[in-house]
């Protein structure tokens, strides 16, 4: 590896982070049953997974500029605002599946690919320090995706996604990592300036994906408490997992 | 003025904001349900911006401990629920009420007022000012909320001085919590990140399971969804101007 030139280096690592995501599936290959009450359930632990992965994100980019990460946060909000009411307009198809199910499907596949953008400057500014802890910060944000693929996989999985699929778009949710890995390496002067509005836009979309897509369903079909339970469990292991690792 | 007399006389005020939520039902007539749903909204996002930032103190310095302070306090207010059987209950249900489900109310009430006590304590512990902001937005939060008890204990025959009267004992027990979480919290050496972590959990359940299902029910995902994040991001963007 020492031979590759660092960019080089740097990508391929971030493609490591990237395949990692699809490891998140794996659960869900033991999940078949469509009803509406599994639906409610997933939905509930991808709720919890997202907002633990904000509050990691919310607690970084207040280091680098509170108000610039609010701001980005505003962004992302109306992003999620805008794509959903886009994708609506349209007759969408996922795989086989059709429909508001499509739909949501397409939504939670964005929001976590828009939100690898952000990931990915981290991870190019990150190896800008030197790259001598280069394995220890790849290790660290392979191992917090495997959750973020988990919480697509909940999503995808109980609406007909199969296994494979699962996998597949999760780890395609990450790949901007390598991608915006590279030239945040590189130009890392302009892209750090850029990066508390980046974190807060992933935030702020994945809280209101939540708010506004995940968390209305999970409650037509499920019990609140169990709901409750749920997502607040999922959100604290995910924090606990982010900020130990 | 003593620091904890601070928290005696704002978390007072907090409880004490209550009753404006029940003097506009003097008439019988009907609160428009969307803004029940948008009050609920607020408050819940009050309560999850208070979360975040409590926790943002905790968590990043002893996420070990405060993850297990978060579980304790997710698991207390869970069996809370379940045992008394108030998980599944519908907080804004204004027709077609009889008198136990008031009663029921008002626990919950309770329940929920003593993790806001909790939460103005910690707040106050953070920094006096920030504690001084959660018990205002506390305060703000504690009007719909009194409205809505208000308005079905009033329909249950009581009359406004009562009514008026168990909004303020429903909320009483926070004035105490926020009083007691401030003198003993740091006096018991390691006790602070676990009280930080069971606030959060706690905070985080009751938003999910009490506030927002009624909301949505009112008034549709896209306000409520935009509701609360905004408040949430208003009480964050608090923490950060007062430090």
């Amino acid at each position: 590896m020492s031979t590759l030139p660092a960019v080089v280096q740097v990508f391929l690592f971030g493609l490591v982070t990237a395949l990692a995501t699809g490891l998140g599936a794996i659960p869900f290959a033991f999940v078949r049953s469509v009803s509406p009450r599994i639906v409610a359930y997933t939905n509930a632990l991808a709720s919890g997974l997202m907002l633990g992965a904000s509050f990691g994100l919310l607690a970084e980019g207040a280091d680098y500029g509170r108000l610039a990460t609010l701001i980005g946060a505003n962004l992302g909000v109306l992003f999620v605002l805008a794509a959903g009411k886009l994708l609506g307009d349209h007759e969408l198809q996922f795989g086989a599946v059709r429909g508001e199910d499509a739909r949501k499907m397409t939504l939670i596949v964005l929001v976590m690919t828009v939100h690898s953008i952000a990931e990915g400057v981290a991870i190019g500014t990150a190896f800008a320090g030197g790259t001598t802890l280069a394995i220890v910060i790849t290790a660290a944000i392979a191992v917090h995706n495997i959750p973020e693929g988990l919480a697509i996989s909940a999503v995808l999985r109980p609406r007909g996604a199969s296994i494979a699929a699962c996998a597949g778009w999760s780890i395609v949710s990450s790949l901007p990592q390598p991608l915006l890995a590279a030239p945040a390496f590189l130009f890392v002067g302009t892209f750090s300036a850029l990066l508390p509005y980046g974190i807060g836009f992933a935030a702020g979309a994945m809280v209101f994906m939540v708010l506004v897509e995940l968390l209305p369903e999970a409650f037509e079909a499920g019990r609140r408490s169990t709901i409750a339970l749920l997502v607040s469990v999922a959100m604290v292991t995910m924090v606990l997992f982010q900020q130990t690792l | 003025m003593q620091p904890i007399l601070v928290v005696l006389v704002f978390a007072t005020l907090a409880a004490f904001a209550a009753p404006l939520g029940v003097l506009p039902l003097r008439s019988r007539t009907a609160v428009p349900p969307a803004w029940l749903g948008w009050a609920n909204a607020l408050a819940a996002g009050f309560m999850l911006g208070a979360a975040y930032v409590i926790a943002e103190t905790a968590l990043v310095d002893h996420p070990v401990r405060a993850a297990a302070g978060a579980l304790l306090g997710i698991g207390y207010t869970h069996l809370s629920h379940r045992a008394s059987g108030v998980g599944d209950i519908d907080l804004n249900q204004l027709d077609e009420v009889d008198p136990s489900y008031g009663y029921r109310i008002l626990f919950v009430s309770g329940l929920h007022g003593a993790m806001e006590g909790l939460a103005i304590g910690l707040a106050m512990l953070e920094s006096l000012p920030f504690g001084i902001l959660v018990a205002l937005a506390m305060a703000v939060h504690n009007v719909p909320e009194a409205a809505v008890l208000g308005s079905v204990l009033r329909s249950s025959g009581l009359g406004p001085v009562r009514t008026a009267g168990l909004a303020v004992a429903a909320n009483i027990g926070q004035v105490l919590l926020a009083i007691v979480a401030f003198a003993i919290v740091p006096a018991i050496p390691g006790l602070l990140p676990w009280a930080f972590g069971f606030a959060v959990g706690g905070l985080t359940y009751l938003a999910i399971s009490e506030l927002l299902p009624e909301a949505y029910d009112r008034a549709g995902p896209v306000s409520i969804a935009l509701v609360t994040s905004v408040a949430t991001g208003f009480v964050v963007l608090l923490r950060g101007i007062v430090r």
